[in-house]
């Protein structure tokens, strides 16, 4: 099997609201694949409908040849999720919050393998609410590891994240395809998109409008005649902000 | 099967690590109700009677001496005589609570002529064993009153007389009537109050979203909720017992496996209301106000505060069925008429008709944000 995922006609109303239109689109098995789109525009509903936190109103969706409609649970068994607003319990240290991952999906998971993999060791004893947005983001990773999921969902890993932390993030997600986990992910950064993502689906008012990789919406883009103002660059405010305060994390 | 178990253990032993590091919910549960017990018990346990004694008359003789005499105890001002009590068995029990004194009894044939054609007969004086004082004065009241016809009388044996008699209950402290009320106090709002407010306070932070990227089931978080408030709950229960007996002289007299199991029930009970409301409730503003309307009345007419003979008729009726009302009563029983089980059956299908219902209505109302 090729595809992991396959989404078909997917549906969510509120009402007479229709936030997901009918949506078709495949995942290949060990890609990442980026869902690109303003606010609103169904990125979140879109992923908690094919991660079963969501009621499906109508369509079909397929991960690893099951139906998520049919058996949410064996789905949730197969991925690990991180939520956009991630809350984990307070008072409980990193290492006991995924003892306690470990329980829910009775693996036994050593705690101290997968925080040195996000490079949390020394804070096994911290509190989520002690740590800063990066290693927050990079223990909400961890977590979502527990039970060795074939397909990682990441809602907008990197907002809010100064550029040394981005930069972490993305060889940390880098490093996840390498085990070949497929991922998922919704973002607003366009760069994060185009370095980290193997293709995109650009989404608007529920429906996606495009999906191919990045390299080629670019081609068909400047196929049709497009042009930027063009200054030649050779570097940005980032690579000056990077140049001068290093690439060391700051947490 | 270990599966279900293994996750839910998991997540009751993240509860019970988080509880045992909130000093503030630490405060709430196990001290707020022993300064309760502080307040309430000093307030009772001086257990200062009145000067009149409270008592009930029975006469079951026909004779009109003893319909007389009957009517002028009543009138009496040493006497203070209640009047709603017929029968002995329902003036013994009212004893036992510490509602009558005593019982006084014109037994059958007393005041019936004797062979010099004048009222004879015996007057029994019924008193607990818990307090054979009041029984003694009353008997000798109750002497002194009967001498004072016997001298009319004027006859050399005098004919009539007093017989002091024990019911062989013993009677209530004041002190022990409370404490049943705190224990029943201290379980509501455990059940009722802690968990509508940690519920909806999780759905707000987002954890039980996370639980729920998990492939945990409602069932799962439920029982591991019951479980974590049913260890916290008999600690705070227990040490309520401790103080009770060191320093209120709490004297219990049932047995303590029957007591246990009936605590671990009016927690579930109570345990199953807060998931009602708390399951339910998407916020703390939901949830604050559904626990007043739910929490207050249970709080006043279950007879916490006051005990529910107190109230009149009708309401002690209406009362009666309140789903606290059983766990009380039953508690009150067990602690102070030694009551099992097996005597307690009408309070346990009380009991047993809330669980099915509120547990039925707290998992189909169940939300998870």
């Amino acid at each position: 099997m090729k595809n992991i995922i396959t989404v078909k006609k997917l549906e969510k109303r509120y009402g007479n609201k229709t936030t997901v239109n009918g949506i078709s689109f495949e995942v290949k098995r060990g890609e990442v694949f980026g869902i690109l789109g303003p606010n609103g525009a169904g990125k979140t509903t879109t992923l908690e409908m094919i991660e079963a936190l969501r009621p499906i109103d109508g369509g079909e969706v397929k991960l690893d040849g099951i139906d998520v409609k049919a058996s949410p649970d064996e789905v949730k068994k197969i991925i690990g999720i991180q939520l956009q607003s991630t809350a984990f319990f307070d008072k409980l240290t990193l290492r006991e919050q995924l003892q306690l991952f470990d329980g829910l999906y009775d693996e036994s998971t050593d705690p101290d393998t997968l925080l040195e993999y996000v490079q949390l060791t020394d804070k096994a004893k911290s509190y989520v609410e002690q740590l800063s947005g990066g290693q927050k983001q990079r223990f909400s990773i961890a977590a979502a590891l527990v039970n060795k999921p074939k397909v990682l969902f990441l809602d907008e890993p990197t907002t809010g994240l100064d550029p040394q932390a981005r930069r972490n993030l993305w060889d940390l997600i880098e490093n996840i395809k390498k085990q070949g986990i497929t991922v998922v992910l919704t973002t607003h950064y366009m760069d994060e998109a185009e370095l980290l993502c193997d293709r995109i689906a650009i989404m608007d008012n529920g429906e996606i409008i495009i999906i191919d990789t990045p390299k080629n919406l670019i081609k068909e883009l400047i196929k049709r005649g497009f042009k930027k103002p063009q200054h030649v660059e050779q570097a940005n405010l980032e690579d000056v902000f990077i140049d001068l305060t290093g690439k060391g994390l700051r947490e | 099967m270990k599966r279900y178990f293994t996750a839910t253990w998991a997540l009751t032993r993240a509860y019970l690590i988080r509880f045992f590091r909130d000093k503030t919910a630490m405060f709430f549960t196990f001290l707020f109700p022993l300064l309760f017990l502080f307040v309430f018990g000093s307030l009772y346990s001086n257990n200062n009677g009145d000067v009149s004694f409270k008592v009930a008359v029975l006469n079951e003789s026909s004779s009109a001496f003893a319909k007389e005499f009957d009517g002028q105890l009543r009138d009496s001002e040493t006497f203070d005589v209640n009047t709603e009590i017929t029968q002995f068995d329902d003036a013994r029990e009212r004893m036992g609570r510490g509602e009558i004194d005593s019982i006084i009894e014109l037994p059958e044939g007393f005041g019936i002529a004797n062979p010099a054609q004048q009222p004879a007969g015996s007057v029994n004086v019924y008193y607990s064993e818990a307090s054979p004082q009041s029984g003694q004065t009353i008997a000798a009241v109750m002497q002194g009153v009967l001498d004072g016809i016997n001298k009319e009388l004027g006859q050399p044996e005098p004919p009539l007389t007093v017989t002091q008699k024990s019911t062989a209950t013993t009677n209530l402290t004041t002190f022990d009537y409370v404490f049943a009320g705190l224990i029943g106090f201290s379980i509501l709002s455990l059940g009722i109050f802690g968990l509508a407010n940690q519920m909806p306070a999780e759905k707000k932070t987002g954890s039980f979203r996370r639980l729920r990227a998990s492939p945990i089931r409602k069932s799962q978080l439920i029982f591991a909720n019951m479980i974590y408030y049913l260890l916290v709950g008999l600690i705070s229960v227990a040490l309520m017992y401790v103080v009770a007996m060191l320093v209120f002289n709490f004297d219990m007299r049932g047995n303590w496996f029957d007591l246990a199991v009936y605590i671990v029930l009016g927690i579930i009970t109570m345990f199953g209301f807060g998931l009602a409301i708390g399951g339910w409730a998407r916020n703390e503003n939901q949830s604050a106000a559904l626990t007043n309307i739910v929490a207050f009345p249970l709080m006043f007419l279950s007879g916490v505060f006051f005990p529910r003979f107190l109230m009149p008729e009708w309401l002690q009726g209406i009362t009666g069925f309140l789903p606290l009302t059983p766990i009380i009563d039953g508690l009150r029983m067990i602690m102070t008429e030694a009551k099992t089980l097996l005597d307690l059956g009408p309070e346990l299908a009380l009991i047993g008709v809330w669980l099915v219902v509120i547990y039925a209505i707290a998992i189909k109302i169940f939300r998870w944000e």
